[in-house]
């Protein structure tokens, strides 16, 4: 087993090695750069923008160098310094500007596929114990409308209807009064009250799509021999649906760490954005939007190194987990 | 909701067809004779008194006269200050002076926080707007008058080649330390003249504004009093202090030196200035960097760096999270009212960060915004109406600063046959005559609008289509018009969505042209697409905003119909194409009006617009739109005219009515 885990941690340099290379060149692909964002900006507000300030704008953004410098300027102070850049948008140490948010967007996160998985897994397996009945039939609707409407989609009318019922705009996860205020328990209660709305709206199509997983997965392993044979030998009921067909039904939740890690720092952008949440998603569209590439550039390599680690974890917890799964390398 | 939504919209064209009456004439009303041009404000020897006069002017102000007694914010009692009196200035400021036909001034009370919202990251325009403070003030923005605001006042040779600025005296930064020439010195001879920090001078502080000019002489004459002088004339110097570029008084001319020393590399302890380096996670040696960072200017007033900035603006910047930045009162800010009460009369402002420019609008209507204009457009009006009484806020219409999208046609695009067409004025005048500024108004603007002045604005098909066949563009058999090789000629307009109305707009120019029988398309493209294909003069036709023709800036759109003639004009002749003659003299007149006082550029402008009228270089096709501004419905002293813009919005004079 650690033969295996060393040998899969050294496939991963060569793999992160490429993965920044990559997400360097998509940064620098469309024409310009931010400061010919920001100068553009500049010029059709109004303010007249001179050589002499294109040039030194330049050096202070260090964008006077050839792109694979940067990049050689931007691996070197990670490797050697933990330093990720500065945002050009923030003018801030990219490790700032990720870190001030990541707090929240991991919480929302967190709750959220507790969420997703309290609500799911019971659901799915009591339609697939009661498959064809009138609840199974509810949920399976519902199902479908949560995986086929965006979430995006679900905010904006939840935010409409809010506004347009109470005059309140539930944007954001503070009223005003707390935003700007030190955390007590008031704020504590603040947020609690507004933030189950971003949980239940990103939650949805997830909890949607586990439920069908966890139905037909469970299906499948209630037809087996080994759960007749059980019931055969008389036992009991619920014993025998907990014991085995539920534990191979929830493998999808294992086998997908490897998406969920990158998905609780990524959060969900565009609901995000809807519903004004001060999460790293939206930062991660603006940045690349304005090209702010260090900024951009260090989100994506952290939610591809979250990725290739989460692949990791899930594997090893299969091969924990399930015994009939085995990779080259694990020894017998 | 509909009818008080008409009766709006009907209200509202009144006003600004009664207001553009007023622009229109005064703008092309005779300069008023003036003595002398040897000074620029009325009685040089009493600047602040005459100030003041103007600044109290309107209603429930004391006529004339510098307050003697003054008072303070109830915020400050109990903090420990030096008394009011001594924070001010000897030559203090009695409030920004605006038209007594824009604003009617009221005595304010204390109190109070202002709430804003923007979705652009360390930028907030609603705060900018309110708070700028240029060094030389221009009433209501036409630039017409000229009066002191940082410095109390200039004096002009009558070669207008040397400028005397006199500074206020006991005017301090908002740590209390004074503003003398010794700051100037500083930012002029330490950083503009900086090869480091400064790579490049800036064209506008050299004679002429010209970037191939002399670079400006500076010379300190006594602590209050400096001297700035150029080899040739130029007399549009003080307009570009007070607005022009939106400058602030910190952008090159007056810095904190006491602060800014300890991270010059002349001044600061090198020791120091290291530990500095490594806090702010620079490498060694980029103090330049860290100078630049620490240096605010006025374009980054409202990034988190400004915190402990010394500044003189109404407020100062005392919190930052990455969701909202507050500001909190200067307590040496150098204006008061005409009782003596220090501005600015709001104690707090708050801006709100958001994802994007929805969510502003949201706030806007739930009443969570008390002055917001940079995101509000003319598009969302009925929205902002029908909630106005919801969210306790008014819909005030200002006038546009700039021109609402212009229409241009590359006349410098690589293509012979493609200029052949354009640069022959008939095809420019027979497309202006095609387009239906009436449709254009009441389809796009909601009648909020004006057929443009400048350039002639009849609506001819018949006309057009004969300007088109003179110039021998037949129709080929697939009904479309050819160009000189005899092949279909082809109009690709490319445009970015920088404002709401671009794209709409875009469509109806197609369709009218189109109606000459030309191959129009259109293309929308990313923004920053748009931007470097402007600067490869890749684009052949395209649609956006300019800011001058409306009132007083040397911008007219020349990037756009004229890439490679201005790229000759901005090199000096080594890159680009010499431009003919017309265009030459076209230069030469704007360059009139941005080297001149304001007397005479005021009539070279009528010039301009009258070569504009006879070239039609491009399309302003409508002007007088109107820009919403939404305010808190309690908040006073809100100019109910003119531009929508800095200078207008001296939020040191807003307040709350009880």
């Amino acid at each position: 087993m650690l033969h295996f885990i060393g040998h899969r941690l050294l496939q991963l340099i060569p793999l992160l090695i490429a993965i920044s290379i990559i997400v360097f060149v998509i940064i620098q692909l469309p024409p310009g750069d931010f400061l010919t964002t920001y100068i553009q900006q500049l010029e059709l507000s109004g303010t007249k923008v001179d050589a002499g300030t294109i040039i030194s704008l330049k050096q202070q953004y260090g964008l006077d160098q050839p792109a694979y410098m940067q990049y050689f300027i931007w691996m070197k102070n990670i490797l050697l310094h933990g330093d990720l850049g500065r945002s050009f948008q923030w003018n801030m140490p990219v490790s700032e500007v990720i870190g001030e948010r990541l707090g929240l967007t991991m919480l929302i996160s967190t709750l959220t596929l507790v969420f997703v998985w309290v609500v799911a897994i019971p659901i799915g397996i009591y339609s697939a114990t009661h498959q064809y009945s009138f609840l199974d039939y509810v949920f399976t609707f519902i199902g479908f409308i949560g995986l086929a409407v965006p979430g995006f989609l679900i905010a904006l009318i939840l935010v409409y209807a809010v506004f347009v019922n109470t005059g309140v705009s539930i944007t954001g996860l503070f009223s005003p009064e707390y935003v700007n205020a030190p955390w007590s328990w008031d704020k504590v209660v603040n947020m609690l009250q507004r933030i189950w709305l971003p949980i239940v709206v990103i939650g949805m199509s997830g909890t949607a799509g586990l439920i069908r997983v966890t139905r037909g997965m469970l299906l499948d392993e209630l037809q087996k021999q080994y759960v007749i044979t059980a019931r055969a030998k008389g036992v009991e009921e619920r014993r025998l649906l907990f014991k085995y067909p539920v534990r191979m039904a929830i493998n999808p939740l294992i086998s997908t760490i490897g998406w969920t890690l990158p998905g609780i720092i990524s959060g969900e952008a565009i609901v995000s954005i809807v519903l004004n949440m001060p999460t790293t998603g939206p930062i991660l569209l603006k940045a690349l939007m304005f090209q702010d590439m260090y900024l951009a550039g260090s989100f994506l390599l952290i939610l591809s190194v979250l990725t290739v680690v989460g692949t990791l974890l899930s594997d090893i917890l299969l091969a924990v987990v399930d015994p009939r799964i085995r990779f080259g390398g694990v020894q017998e | 909701m509909k009818r008080s939504f008409l009766s709006m919209v009907a209200s509202s064209f009144l006003l600004s067809m009664t207001l553009s009456g007023c622009f229109g004439g005064a703008a092309n009303e005779p300069p008023k004779e003036t003595p002398k041009q040897t000074t620029q404000t009325d009685k040089k020897e009493t600047p602040a008194p005459a100030n003041t006069g103007q600044a109290g002017g309107g209603a429930g102000a004391n006529a004339g006269g510098v307050p003697t007694t003054f008072k303070q914010a109830p915020m400050f009692e109990g903090k420990n200050l030096p008394p009011v009196k001594d924070r001010l200035p000897a030559d203090v400021k009695v409030a920004n002076e605006m038209p007594p036909d824009m604003l009617k001034y009221e005595i304010g009370t204390y109190g109070g926080t202002l709430r804003t919202v923007t979705s652009v990251v360390g930028w907030d325009a609603d705060v900018f707007v309110m708070t700028n403070e240029p060094l030389l003030n221009t009433p209501g923005i036409l630039g017409k008058e000229i009066t002191g605001n940082v410095l109390k006042d200039y004096k002009v040779n009558p070669e207008q080649t040397q400028f005397d600025f006199y500074m206020r005296k006991g005017l301090k930064w908002s740590d209390g330390k004074p503003v003398t020439t010794e700051d100037v010195k500083f930012s002029i001879e330490d950083v503009l003249f900086n090869e480091e920090l400064t790579p490049v001078f800036p064209a506008w502080l050299k004679a002429g504004g010209k970037a191939d000019g002399t670079p400006m002489k500076f010379k300190v004459i006594d602590e209050y009093t400096f001297q700035i002088s150029f080899d040739k004339p130029y007399g549009g110097f003080p307009i570009r202090l007070a607005i022009e570029s939106w400058r602030g008084y910190n952008d090159y001319i007056l810095k904190p030196a006491h602060f800014l020393k300890q991270f010059h590399k002349k001044y600061a302890d090198p020791k120091q200035l290291e530990a500095a380096l490594k806090e702010g996670k620079y490498a060694e040696g980029e103090w330049v960097k860290l100078f630049n960072d620490k240096d605010i200017t006025s374009r980054e007033l409202t990034r988190p760096q400004a915190i402990g900035f010394p500044t003189l603006y109404p407020w100062v910047m005392t919190k930052s999270t990455d969701t909202v930045t507050e500001y909190e009162r200067n307590p040496y800010y150098f204006k008061v009212d005409s009782q003596g009460n220090q501005l600015p009369y709001i104690d707090k402002i708050q801006s709100t960060l958001v994802q994007n420019i929805e969510s502003v609008t949201m706030k806007t209507i739930a009443g969570e915004v008390d002055f917001s204009r940079e995101s509000a457009a003319l598009i969302k009006m009925p929205l902002y109406k029908e909630n106005e009484k919801k969210g306790g806020y008014r819909t005030l219409l200002a006038d546009m600063h700039v021109t609402p999208t212009d229409i241009f046609i590359n006349q410098t695009y690589n293509d012979p046959n493609w200029r052949k067409v354009v640069q022959d004025v008939r095809f420019r005048k027979a497309l202006n005559l095609a387009l239906d500024r009436k449709e254009i108004i009441d389809t796009i603007y909601y009648g909020f609008a004006e057929p443009g002045k400048i350039v002639d604005s009849t609506f001819n098909l018949d006309q057009a289509n004969k300007l088109l066949d003179e110039m021998g563009m037949k129709k080929g058999p697939d009904g479309f018009r050819q160009g000189p090789d005899g092949k279909k000629f082809t109009i690709p307009i490319e445009v970015g969505a920088q404002a709401p109305d671009i794209v709409p707009l875009t469509q109806l120019v197609v369709e009218f042209w189109k109606k000459l029988g030309l191959d129009v398309t259109m293309k929308t493209i990313d923004q920053t697409l748009w931007g470097s294909r402007r600067d490869a003069n890749e684009l052949q036709a395209t649609m956006i905003w300019t800011h001058t023709p409306l009132w007083y800036m040397a911008d007219w759109g020349q990037n756009y119909w004229g890439r490679l003639w201005k790229l000759w004009l901005d090199t000096g002749g080594k890159q680009g194409e010499e431009p003919p003659a017309d265009v030459k003299k076209f230069y030469d007149l704007i360059d009139k009006v941005a080297t001149s006082p304001p007397q005479d550029a005021i009539k070279a402008i009528d010039e301009v617009k009258s070569e504009m009228n006879k070239n039609v270089w491009y399309f302003v096709h409508i002007d007088n739109v109107k820009q919403p501004l939404v305010v808190n419905a309690k908040l006073g002293n809100i100019p109910e005219k003119g531009f929508a813009i800095a200078g207008n919005f001296s939020g040191e004079q807003f307040f709350f009515k009880k």
